[in-house]
């Protein structure tokens, strides 16, 4: 019971199988290609790495944004096209909160930041409370330092994640303390395939786990 | 077991501007089904396309048309044994989302992905009114969208003469008929309107003229005429629109028949072809005909069904394989290839 995922969200390409909860296969790209020319193959290979056929699919997940619009058009022209060929069921999966099924980590308050042009982000704000991620503040549009400055304020240690933080914030700003950055800032088809897998979220299996953690930086809770 | 070339049935899917579209056909020839969804009223409010909007209205379209195609056509997904798409020329942001759909269409069915140059599939159209039409031939592609001048060579092998620098022949009609009054789409009324006037009743500008320049500039006419009719009106003159219409009409169409006929020389071609909306036009296509006749040139173009108003990119996915030779060309990364 394979899933694929697709994240064309921002200037990264990704997409990756999971089967029943398993990452199986993934491939994240961030060349000088546009989407459109990467997608297709992308998907042709990442179904072959993972020995899965096409027909054996059980459903696709992908990630709805916010994010790039023409980025975002290809990976749903593309996904709706397959799903309706294949007679699969499609589950949309929201780009922010990829980012945060990436930081499996409790007692955190996890921020995900996606540019929004201009000095401006789409943020979101989450907490994960017993292997369930909820959100805090929802999504809205805001100035970058705003969102920094606003940091300093909560009361638990701040994981900032998303584009803009390797963007506008590493080595551009001065954090304040108790704010920290997460590695892997990109949104990825891996993190859409575990907001597709979340109870609730899910059209079809698999369930269970498939979080982001693969550089072993962040252990399971 | 290879199907007989007359069997094949082509998805064929165009996105390249306000109009998403679909449709099923037999063999090349024979349309099973062509499914339109337009987005003209919801552009008319801005005046023009607005490109954004267009992607938005392709990706929520796409699929119901699809698949409302594919159910009027009375045949099954798996029955269809290739995609085709028109790849451009168009809206970027509108053309992806038709080429990703047909992209990933292709991949789940198992079967090749054709791109079609919108140009072509204009020029195509021909096929279906002239059965006896073969390459090589001159086409004038005058529309909404495009004006150019293209050397079919072969049915896999164009070369663009030349096209507009700035607007399309077709947007100077819809332009000056809105300021002059006449709803839209303008095209047909200033072609009626310029049968009641004098054609030479205004001295408007032709552009580009000199010999061996094969590109059009329609902007400098277009001015012309709206400043031809602010200073009539100024000055409180009535406005004399059927010497305006033809007057106008004639600066576009001497152009054109000019240029169209120094092509046929230049690329020692015998016959020259007319597509796209503007072909509709009874001024164009009766001074074309007078000039091949004169020329003894052949002279073809489509039947009014599949040129009317404007570009009709609606009626492009039953074009899109034309003759069923075009089709032949594997696109799979849709590359304007076959163009030099
Ligand atoms: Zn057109």
């Amino acid at each position: 019971m394979s899933i694929l995922a697709i994240d064309t969200a921002t200037q990264v390409s990704s997409v990756a199988v999971a089967d029943e909860g398993k990452l199986s296969a993934e491939l994240t790209m961030q060349a000088r290609l546009t989407h459109s020319e990467t997608l297709m193959p992308h998907i042709e290979q990442v179904l072959r790495m993972a020995a899965v056929k096409k027909e054996e699919l059980a459903g696709i997940a992908v990630s709805i944004g916010p994010g790039s619009f023409t980025g975002l058009r290809i990976g749903l022209a593309a996904a709706k096209a397959m799903a309706y060929t294949l007679g699969l069921p499609i589950v949309g999966v929201s780009t922010l909160k990829a980012l945060a099924y990436h930081v499996p980590v409790p007692g955190v308050r996890i921020v995900s930041l996606l540019d929004a042009q201009k000095g401006n982000a789409y943020v979101e704000s989450y907490r994960w409370e017993q292997g369930t991620l909820s959100v805090v503040d929802a999504v809205e549009v805001a100035k970058v330092t705003d969102i920094v400055a606003h940091c300093a304020r909560i009361a638990e240690p701040v994981l900032l994640t998303g584009d803009v933080v390797q963007k506008k914030i590493i080595g551009k700003m001065e954090l304040p303390a108790g704010v920290m950055t997460a590695p892997g800032q990109y949104p990825d088809a891996a993190g859409s395939l575990c907001g597709h897998a979340r109870p609730g979220r899910a059209q079809s299996r698999p369930s269970g786990q498939c979080h982001g953690y693969r550089a072993g930086l962040y252990p399971p809770q | 077991m290879e199907k007989n070339q007359e069997e094949i049935l082509t998805l064929a899917i165009e996105s390249s501007c306000d109009e998403t579209s679909a449709a099923v056909l037999r063999g090349g020839r024979e349309v099973l089904a062509n499914i339109i969804s337009t987005q003209i009223p919801v552009h008319q409010k801005f005046g023009g396309v607005v490109p954004e909007i267009a992607s938005r209205k392709h990706i929520v379209n796409i699929m119901p048309v699809i698949d409302e195609c594919i159910r009027t056509a009375g045949v099954s997904l798996k029955d269809i044994d290739q995609v085709a798409v028109t790849y451009g020329p168009g809206l970027v942001g509108a053309l992806l989302v038709g080429v990703s759909a047909a992209k990933s269409l292709a991949f789940s069915l198992g079967v090749p992905l054709i791109g079609v140059n919108h140009l072509e599939g204009h020029i195509f159209a021909n096929f279906l009114s002239t059965p006896k039409l073969e390459p090589p031939f001159m086409a004038l592609v005058v529309s909404g969208g495009h004006t150019a001048l293209v050397d079919v060579r072969g049915y896999n092998h164009f070369k663009m003469m030349g096209q507009t620098r700035d607007d399309a022949a077709g947007e100077a009609f819809d332009k000056i008929a809105r300021v002059m009054g006449l709803p839209y789409p303008g095209g047909p009324r200033i072609d009626a309107l310029a049968k009641e006037g004098n054609p030479l009743a205004i001295d408007f500008p032709q552009a580009l003229t000199e010999k061996g320049n094969f590109e059009f500039s329609f902007s400098g006419l277009k001015s012309a005429v709206l400043n031809y009719i602010n200073s009539e009106k100024m000055k409180g003159h009535e406005l004399n629109k059927p010497d305006i219409a033809a007057s106008f009409q004639h600066s576009v169409i001497e152009v054109l028949v000019g240029k169209a006929f120094q092509a046929v020389k230049e690329a020692g071609r015998d016959t020259l072809v007319l597509a796209g909306g503007v072909a509709a036009n009874s001024g164009l296509e009766s001074r074309l005909r007078e000039e091949a006749a004169k020329r003894g040139v052949n002279f073809s173009y489509p039947s009014k069904i599949l040129c009317t108003g404007q570009c009709r990119h609606d009626r492009l996915p039953r074009l899109l394989s034309g003759s069923g030779r075009p089709l032949q060309r594997p696109v799979s990364q849709c590359s304007a290839g076959a163009w030099s």
